[in-house]
């Protein structure tokens, strides 16, 4: 051990003798390393924000609709739409599902006395608030009251108030959508912009009933069913409820396709994770490359500083250094050159990862694992290529390498 | 004992003994005899200068007696130890522990302190007799007449310096035997004179020295001489009137006569 420590001790003193050397060789592991844990954090980062925004696509959400199949590059439906029938008949009969509400959404021109904006107005019950998690910043949601007597309130996103409203408070003035006047009860939250990159507050929100009245057609059917389930650990079990639900009263026989589809939030999140996690495999191991090629910078350096020490490893195999002690040295040596990078690399990632934070305000969290695939992998990158300079000194024979000039 | 030694003082003790060694290099189909049957008895306390001229054989048995090469056929005991029958690593301890070699271009780590280069023969050591490496180091360099130095780097030193540090290095061990390859070969003569002079120092407090030279005033120093030629020992005889520094400087001082 204390022999060890002695030859470790030489391979530092060897690496500080040639300092410009030796911090160049490094650069291509601290660079290596460095970009390996920026990329995996900062698809860690936007694996986190997309999960955010699906969490805060609502609380345990489950959406219900109408089966429809790509034909042709068009959304088809296939099923009878899903209807007040369905929705009705969910309310009264669902455990799992104690929040239900029918979203029904249409494109409409909303007038205000300052401005008009095309925008998309959602058609729901008092319930979607709570399953969207939706919060008021000015005046209140429409309440269920509103609902059944088809009041014609609305609430708008701040996008809208911006267009509609400027500098003004929208609580209780007039707005009309398409021809229809309404009145603002509430002004949402603002929430920025979403997974899509879509803005979130470009959004009105008026009873399902007034909309369907009123604006919609008096067409039958919904968009779609929103539901909450009951917690997290129930929207399994609601989605099975639904389903069985659903197929009793669209009488669909055993061994017959729905005709409806149930997307689920964990779904969202998992199929959304898929491909995050993909993007961060795929630039790391990019990134990873990097790595590789710092690594092979330290074994050319290694192999040059072999051959320009020959003499000094004769001198050492001469006064009783067995080939152990010589392939031990140099390999410390490489090991040290790429764990003092990939330290160094580290730092740098974290630090580069503040800077795009700064300046982008992107929030890249550096992942642990990051860190340990980085410093792991630059470690590996000095054995690997350590190895093979340092065998070449090992086995040098100390009478060729003593007379070498 | 057959050797030719005037043996005054204690029973000696063999540290190198070698039977009918031979090296053979091939080279493809060509053989060159380098070593042929060369024995040589050298007890403790000697001090051996080999001479010859190039190609006489006396770098390889140097090599040989030094565990860096092995002989092709004979036999080679080191201090009690049979040679032949030992591994590399086996090998690489004995010159550890029994050897402390001097080269003719010091062969010490540049940009680096001469007590670092005198300690790095411990770094090797594998007994563990040497617990405080610096204080050993520390000493050798005394030994040699370097107190003043220990903290200069190799670079910011004189050659005689150098080789003085290199000396260091080779008793730092305190091996059985001082194996020294041209050790003035690339100093001026005074510095040549001063290591000889320190040669014979160290073989008075008990040393035993084998020293290969080109320089007859070097060897000179020397107890006892051995000439080789085309492989072979021509020649060992014991030196009559060995030189010393004063006479050598004196000689140096001569006007060369044609």
């Amino acid at each position: 051990m204390r022999r060890f420590y002695k030859i470790f001790k030489v391979a530092f003193h060897s690496i500080n003798k040639n300092r410009t050397r030796s911090l160049l060789t490094m650069l291509g592991i601290i660079i290596g390393v460095g970009a390996v844990i920026m990329t995996i954090s900062a698809g860690e980062g936007a694996t986190l924000q997309v999960q955010n925004q699906i969490s805060g696509l609502g609380t345990n959400l489950l959406m219900i609709q109408t089966k429809s199949e790509h034909k042709a590059g068009i959304n088809v439906r296939m099923g009878r739409p899903i209807d007040k029938k369905d929705f009705d008949m969910l309310q009264k009969n669902s455990v799992w599902m104690p929040q239900l509400s029918p979203l029904v959404a249409i494109g409409a021109q909303a007038i205000g006395p300052n401005g008009y904006k095309s925008t998309t107005v959602y058609g729901v019950s008092y319930d979607y608030f709570y399953i969207t998690s939706k919060e008021i910043a000015l005046g209140n949601f429409f309440t269920k009251e509103d609902v059944k007597t088809a009041k014609k309130f609305c609430v708008i996103g701040e996008t809208i108030r911006q267009e509609l409203f400027p500098g003004q408070d929208p609580i209780g003035r007039q707005i009309r959508l398409d021809k229809v006047p309404f009145t603002v009860v509430g002004l949402l939250t603002e929430e920025g912009t979403g997974g899509m990159g879509q803005d979130m507050d470009d959004i009105v929100i008026a009873p399902y009933t007034t909309i369907q009245n009123r604006l919609y057609g008096h067409q039958r059917g919904y968009n779609l069913i929103m539901a909450s389930a009951l917690s997290e650990n129930h929207i399994a079990d609601a989605e099975i409820e639904a389903t069985e639900l659903l197929r009793e009263s669209h009488k669909i026989k055993d061994g017959d396709d729905d005709d409806f589809e149930i997307t689920t939030q964990i779904e969202l999140q998992e199929i959304t994770g898929n491909i995050t996690g993909i993007l961060t495999i795929l630039l790391g191991a990019v990134a990873s490359i990097s790595l590789i090629v710092g690594g092979i910078g330290i074994m050319n350096i290694m192999l040059v500083s072999v051959t320009e020490r020959t003499r000094e490893i004769g001198t050492r195999l001469a006064i009783g250094a067995r080939e152990s002690d010589i392939l031990t040295q140099f390999l410390i040596e490489a090991i040290v050159l790429s764990l003092v990078g990939g330290i160094l690399g580290v730092i740098f990632g974290i630090i580069g990862n503040q800077i795009i934070y700064k300046a982008t305000g992107f929030y890249i969290p550096t992942a642990v694992y990051s860190i340990l695939i980085g410093f792991g992998f630059s470690a590996l990158v000095g054995v690997a290529f350590g190895y093979f300079p340092a065998r070449k000194a090992a086995k040098l024979n100390p009478i060729d390498a003593l007379r070498y000039e | 004992m057959e050797s030719n030694l005037k043996n005054d003082q204690m029973p000696t003790k063999k540290v190198i003994e070698t039977k009918k060694l031979s090296r053979i290099f091939k080279n493809g189909a060509i053989e060159v005899k380098a070593l042929t049957d060369v024995d040589i008895v050298i007890e403790q306390g000697e001090f051996v200068a080999i001479m010859g001229a190039s190609g006489s054989g006396k770098s390889t048995l140097l090599h040989i007696i030094g565990c860096l090469d092995r002989a092709t056929s004979g036999e080679y005991n080191l201090d009690g130890v049979q040679v032949n029958a030992l591994d590399k690593n086996q090998l690489a301890d004995v010159r550890n522990q029994k050897i402390g070699f001097i080269f003719q271009s010091y062969n010490l780590l540049s940009r680096t302190t001469a007590l670092e280069n005198v300690e790095l023969p411990l770094i090797y050591d594998r007994t563990g007799q040497f617990s405080n490496s610096k204080e050993i180091a520390r000493k050798a360099l005394e030994q040699v007449g370097l107190a003043d130095r220990i903290y200069h780097k190799t670079n910011e030193l004189s050659g005689g310096q150098q080789q003085r540090v290199a000396i260091a290095r080779a008793l730092v061990n305190n091996p059985a035997l001082i194996l020294a390859d041209e050790p003035t070969g690339n100093l001026d003569s005074k510095a040549s004179i001063d290591i000889a002079d320190l040669f014979v120092q160290l073989n008075n407090e008990g040393k035993t020295i084998v020293m290969i030279t080109h320089e007859p005033e070097i060897a000179q120093f020397a107890k006892r001489m051995i000439y080789l030629r085309d492989g072979q020992i021509i020649s060992d005889k014991l030196i009559e009137n060995r030189s010393t520094k004063e006479f050598a400087l004196k000689e140096l001082e001569k006007p060369v006569t044609p």
